[in-house]
């Protein structure tokens, strides 16, 4: 016999009914979050940034592909490393299939990386993956929005190896890289706005803020032992094709 | 110049900020009923129902895969349909892709629909998703968790004025709007414990939402979802638009 509460189905509904109050007030909450993004203030991008793309090299407003919104998800592809981080990959995942709903919407979605394009090609392959990656080699764009930091200064200001969540050094190693070259790359979304030809920064987020490009821990928050994972948080995320290798070893 | 206010980077930073403090709010309060959904009790699932699947017939128990967690989400999709819904089609392009990573966490999730098996198979693989997928044909399975309706249930909204979202959404799937609205969509939960098969959670409506990840990627850009009342649905199948 199971050691968790067994109820009647009658129990249980009764439970439930009290449960789905909060969770609607929560999506309504959630609604009210989602206007306030909305009310943020613009920011004009006055820079100019050149990203190398599969058709040459493109201006941030080429980028937006005829649509007026852009989505830019920044995964996690340094130069050194030998290959994309796991847990962005795993973002990658679950949007790469809903670009056509997206542009649906006059969104064009995107990931830029500092890594050369060839790399970022090769690995977009081998994941069969659609969406459009620019690489940002040659640019600012990563360190101006936040998403790529100069290593000689992480070297300075990194916290102790075992102050790191161990996703750090495992995602170092898994990408083929040092952990200094690692996290030196940080992910996060950031939104643009192209109107009369100005091109403005609308949202960006990072942290936990990017759990809505996380399509499995939505689903695992309404599995019996949920997300299950402590300290060691997305230690269990693999490549989707590295899992069967798992299970060999 | 845009009609929508203008700031510069210091000052979008500091509303952005006091907006970070909300969502973090957010985000732990979306912990908190995480954890309050694993408290709801376990019902045992007494009743036997058989499932027609690519492996021929199997009770639920077996449909677990080898995983102790089920998560199901009941595809509308029923016997008048010549197509699948378009906003299910529309979850399973979220679903499909997490498929390989929830069976990492000893989750299985697929797809249940009361059409014959035959058309379920030729429609996911007009679609390309790689997810399973199951017959609940003649059972009692969807009807017994309110995710197919009866005649009675459905009787008043009937005979009120349908709505044009309704009718879309129907013909859209070769069907009329009773035999459309006869399915419900909906998710629900199990877990296989020394044998025996619990329903744990069940959610519908609104509640589907982290099953539609273009929801979440709108609310984060300018327009958000911009969906009004009275206009027909934007949303298509992948290969249709």
């Amino acid at each position: 016999m199971t050691e968790h509460k067994i109820a009647t189905q009658e129990e249980w509904q009764m439970q439930r009914d009290e449960l789905v109050a909060e969770e609607k007030e929560l999506t309504r909450r959630e609604d009210e979050l989602a206007e306030k993004r909305r009310a943020l203030p613009w920011v004009p991008v006055e820079k100019e940034y050149e990203l190398e793309t599969a058709d040459g090299k493109r201006s941030l407003s080429d980028l937006f592909d005829g649509r007026s919104q852009l989505l830019i998800y920044h995964f996690m592809f340094g130069p050194s490393y030998e290959a994309g981080c796991p847990t962005c990959s795993s973002m990658v995942d679950g949007v790469d299939g809903l670009l056509p709903h997206l542009h649906a919407r006059d969104v064009t979605m995107l990931l830029v990386s500092r890594a050369p394009l060839e790399k970022l090609q090769a690995y977009r392959e081998r994941l069969g993956w659609s969406i459009p990656w620019a690489s940002s080699a040659n640019s600012d764009f990563n360190f101006d929005f936040g998403a790529s930091f100069h290593e000689e200064e992480m070297r300075k200001g990194m916290p102790p190896e075992d102050q790191l969540p161990p996703i750090a050094a495992r995602n170092a190693k898994e990408t083929g890289t040092d952990l200094v070259s690692y996290i030196s790359e940080m992910f996060g979304a950031t939104a643009f706005k192209l109107e009369d030809g100005v091109i403005y920064k609308t949202y960006a987020t990072t942290g936990r803020g990017v759990e809505f490009l996380m399509g499995y821990y939505g689903i695992l928050d309404r599995v019996p032992r949920g997300r299950d994972e402590g300290d060691a948080f997305q230690t269990w995320i693999r490549r989707h094709d590295e899992y069967e290798q798992e299970e060999a070893r | 110049m845009p009609e929508h206010r203008i700031a510069t980077q210091e000052e979008w930073q500091s509303e952005r900020d006091e907006l970070l403090k909300e969502e973090k709010e957010i985000t732990r309060r979306g912990d908190e009923l995480a954890g309050k959904r694993r408290e709801l009790p376990w019902v045992k699932v007494e009743k036997e129902y058989e499932f027609e699947t690519t492996e021929g017939k199997k009770p639920l128990a077996d449909l677990f895969d080898g995983n102790s967690q089920l998560l199901v989400y009941h595809f509308m999709f029923g016997p008048p349909y010549e197509a699948g819904c378009i906003a299910c089609s529309s979850i399973t392009d979220t679903l499909a892709p997490n498929v390989p990573h929830l069976a990492a966490k000893d989750t299985k999730l697929m797809l249940v629909s009361r059409a014959p098996l035959e058309r379920l198979q030729a429609y996911r693989e007009r679609m390309g998703w790689e997810i399973d997928w199951v017959s609940a044909g003649d059972t009692d399975f969807n009807l017994d968790i309110g995710f197919t309706s009866t005649e009675e249930q459905l009787k008043p909204f009937l005979e009120g004025e349908i709505p044009p979202v309704v009718e879309q959404m129907a013909e859209a799937s070769g069907t009329d709007a009773k035999g459309y609205v006869t399915e419900v969509p909906g998710l629900s939960a199990y877990t296989l414990d020394e044998g025996v098969v619990y329903r744990t959670y069940v959610t519908t409506a609104r509640g589907l939402e982290p099953t539609m990840a273009y929801y979440f990627l709108l609310d984060r850009t300018a327009s958000g979802r911009n969906e009004r009342a009275g206009e027909p649905h934007w949303l298509r199948r992948h290969d249709e638009y």
